[in-house]
């Protein structure tokens, strides 16, 4: 009963945190809900893994990648919406 | 202080690629491609001030932060499915889940079929940052002598004949050497400001061949190892996945008009082949004929990222013989339907290599372009030796 609950505790986050990395205008959202489907994986493991804690580093790592190119993106357009970037399209 | 930082990033990408390679367990099947992508990131996006390099690292890093979050959500799966179900049901609905799960997290990192949309944005927005910047560098004296260092390094190490840097990467492949030969012979006729900096393209040559490497060698040991058993819904995904990215690489190339764009989407097809040779397994040559093919795909594609002008007939020509190994496994076995789609999809693909050869050999105004008159000394005959004894040596 207790392995189901987490189970479906850590399935809904990774779906709200999909949907919302798929449809969200604003970069740092995208970046927040990046954050969020690494943490609902991350409640998922029982057995006192030391995964856990490698999936916690390389979240912490890539939310500071992901800083940097907002930052970066800031710079340059001062804005960070994400339904602006049409340059690349063919 | 900024050449530590580029040096850096390559370094560690090659890294991640060379531990993805040597993975003998989850852990290190998670953290390798993650150190990876991450200086992917990193070199994707080195040039701030460029705002389409911004945007195609931001496509690149929201992508590959999801399929990297997918994958890990797959190996907890795994990890639950191991220590729930005893070790005689294998054919149960979590491993399924599992598998699907693994499949598309490796999928995004592979690029077969459908998820490529990032990739040609990505070629294209790094490739005119860096081809721009460098034009601009070389062709003005007062920036050069500021300390710009990547730039510095890159054309110095370029006009001097040294690639040493390049030589890390041979660790993944040996065919990077046939890339440093054809480096240094091109330093000969290069006459024009296009031909100097069309050799420009390592980083993005570099990153797109590492990453399929790598990601293609963690693909067959995840799915011949630990998914033993169940070989038959895999088989079915994988072939899925590369009748997808044979048909859509191929055709969506045909219409591109930019060539990086083009070059993009051909790889995804290349990726397709790579998929077959993944499928057939161990038991009749499948995985040597894909690491032939490998080896042929690599010197290609770094070739044509590197010294685009120069493209010639021959690298094609090689590249067959490693897709008619390939095939030839991919019948044995009994994929009759995706090898023929893949025979298709190959004869399509020569219609836009002979278009780019086409425009090499006549130009806009249809006259013989310079390059063509500087043909007698090109690298492609060196190129021509060392494919050819790959391929003695492996016939």
């Amino acid at each position: 009963m207790m392995l189901e609950h987490i189970l479906v505790l850590s399935a809904y986050l990774f779906s709200i945190g999909i949907y919302g990395l798929i449809t969200s205008r604003n970069m740092v959202r995208a970046l927040m809900c990046l954050e969020l489907i690494l943490n609902a994986v991350n409640i998922n493991f029982l057995k006192g893994n030391i995964f856990s804690i490698f999936v916690i580093a390389i979240a912490a790592a890539e939310a500071s990648i992901g800083s940097a190119i907002v930052s970066s993106i800031y710079r340059n357009r001062k804005s960070t919406r994400i339904n602006q970037s049409t340059l690349l399209n063919k | 202080m900024a050449i530590a930082e580029f040096l850096l990033f390559v370094l560690t990408t090659t890294l991640g690629g060379m531990f993805l390679c040597g993975a003998n367990d989850l852990i290190t099947i998670f953290v390798a491609p993650e150190c990876f992508s991450l200086c992917s990131y990193l070199l994707s996006g080195y040039t701030k001030k460029d705002v389409r390099s911004n945007e195609a690292t931001t496509k690149y890093l929201l992508m590959g932060g999801a399929s990297s979050s997918i994958l890990v959500h797959e190996i907890e799966l795994q990890e639950i499915v191991n220590g729930l179900i005893n070790t005689q049901m294998y054919n149960s609905p979590g491993i399924s889940i599992a598998l699907i799960f693994i499949t598309v997290g490796i999928g995004f990192k592979l690029f077969p079929g459908p998820s490529h949309q990032w990739t040609p944005d990505l070629y294209e927005g790094m490739l005119h940052s860096w081809f721009s910047s460098f034009r601009d560098y070389e062709c003005n004296r007062s920036i050069r002598r500021q300390k710009d260092h990547p730039k510095m390094i890159i054309s110095w190490l370029l006009r001097t004949n040294q690639i040493r840097w390049f030589f890390f990467s041979i660790f993944l492949t040996c065919s990077y050497g046939t890339k440093v030969e054809k480096i240094e012979k091109n330093q000969s006729f290069t006459t024009t400001d296009e031909g100097f900096l069309e050799k420009l393209r390592i980083i993005v040559a570099f990153l797109s061949v590492t990453s399929k490497v790598a990601a293609s060698a963690s693909a067959t040991r995840i799915f011949y190892i630990p998914f033993y058993f169940s070989s038959n819904e895999w088989h079915i995904l994988l072939e899925i996945l590369a009748i997808l990215s044979m048909i859509l690489g191929n055709l969506i190339a045909i219409t591109q008009t930019s060539m990086k764009r083009m070059l993009a989407y051909s790889s995804i097809g290349q990726i397709g082949y790579v998929i077959i040779g993944i499928i057939v397994g161990d038991s009749n040559g499948g995985y040597a004929s894909m690491i032939t093919y490998m080896l042929f795909y690599i010197s290609m594609n770094l070739g044509t990222f590197a010294c685009i002008v120069l493209f010639g007939g021959l690298p094609p020509l090689a590249g067959f013989f490693g897709k008619l190994h390939l095939f030839w496994c991919g019948w044995q076995v009994g994929l009759y339907f995706l090898v023929s789609i893949g025979l298709l999809t190959s004869v399509v693909s020569i219609y836009y290599y002979l278009k780019i050869i086409k425009l090499l050999m006549t130009g806009r105004n249809q006259e013989i372009t310079p390059h063509v008159r500087n043909y007698k000394r090109s690298p492609l005959r060196s190129t021509n030796s060392i494919e050819l004894s790959i391929l003695f040596f492996q016939n």
